[in-house]
């Protein structure tokens, strides 16, 4: 499910079928030019990849908003700002909650975030259009999948 | 005093131009609104036509087998690639079948022999949802439909998919 009205609306319905959200994480900036293209790149992959796993598992999981926070800003406040997505979808309750991200910051701090996190490396360029990121994407989700599934 | 008069013009001004951008929101809102309410046939077609899903009927055997497609789907917004899968497989008869992998309790994807304790059944990962490998839904779990069945049809041996509908339907 997704946060939209179509959605939510089955939510309300189905609630206690719906135990886990995803956030994904994606870095913006627009400072620093020889990072511009890779970030962009990773932050249209990364909405791919949540809308994948959405799919497949859109009965049980809810796809939060990508939540966007500037690269180089303090890493502490924003956790406080996570945290407090976390701390709003617990109260429905959500039990499982899974944050993905291409951003290899977070695995520092994974200790303070309240919820999982699933750090995908890799992926620094490519062509969206073209088979292999598809399929690479594919494999990808069936993992990620697998990994959610074992939390249920 | 002229200074004023500029400002009842400046007022003036503004009133027109925002009353301007609003009326061309309006209509920009109205064509795509006229063009679903008219239109909905045109809008059907686009992901109504059968398509080629890049499987060969030879290689479609009695075991359900999953096949993923890309179709263009228009809505009012915007023009996108959208995935579809199937399990296809051949019945008793012989008879081509394909299935929506579309659970019918919330939508999870299901898959053919998805768990080990249930063999030769359609299983949902997301609370246990199960079917038959007909997509009969198996009472007891929490589906409580069969799985949708695509309009399917073979063309110089490869197998083209259309729409899926609910089971009695098609
Ligand atoms: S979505 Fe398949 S059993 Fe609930």
């Amino acid at each position: 499910m997704q946060w939209i009205k179509e959605d939510v609306k089955q939510y309300i319905q189905a609630k206690e079928y719906v135990d886990t959200v995803i956030v994904p994480l994606i870095p913006y900036h627009l400072s620093k030019d020889s990072e511009l293209e890779k970030n962009a790149f990773q932050s249209e992959v990364l909405s791919i990849f949540a809308k994948e796993i959405e799919k497949e598992l859109s009965g049980r999981v809810m796809l939060s908003p990508n939540y966007y926070y500037l690269k180089s800003g303090s890493k502490e406040e924003e956790l406080n700002r996570i945290n407090s997505w976390s701390g709003d979808a617990r109260t429905q309750p959500f039990n499982n909650i899974f944050f993905v991200t291409f951003d290899s910051a977070w695995k520092k701090d994974e200790q303070a975030l309240d919820g999982t996190l699933i750090w995908l490396p890799g992926i620094q360029s490519g062509d969206l259009k073209s088979n292999e990121l598809h399929s690479f994407i594919h494999d990808q989700v069936e993992q990620i999948g697998e990994y959610i599934k074992s939390y249920w | 005093m002229s200074e004023k008069k500029q400002q009842v013009s400046r007022r003036q001004f503004l009133n027109y131009t925002l009353t301007g951008v609003g009326g061309f929101m309006a209509a920009g809102m109205l064509v795509p609104m006229l063009r679903m309410a008219v239109d909905p046939v045109l809008q059907e077609s686009a992901a109504g036509d059968l398509v080629n899903v890049g499987l060969a009927v030879e290689d479609i055997t009695n075991e359900p087998q999953r096949v993923d497609w890309k179709i263009d789907q228009v809505d009012a917004w915007y023009e996108s690639k959208v995935g579809k899968s199937a399990w296809v497989y051949k019945n008793d008869n012989d008879e081509i079948v394909a299935l929506s992998p579309i659970c019918k309790h919330l939508g999870c994807v299901v898959s053919w022999e998805g768990s080990e304790q249930f063999p030769d059944q359609f299983y949902c990962p997301c609370h246990g949802g199960r079917y038959h490998k007909d997509g009969q839904n198996i009472p007891g779990t929490p589906p409580t439909a069969p799985l949708d069945v695509y309009e399917s049809k073979v063309e110089n041996g490869m197998l083209y998919l259309g729409m899926a509908h609910p089971r009695g339907e098609a």
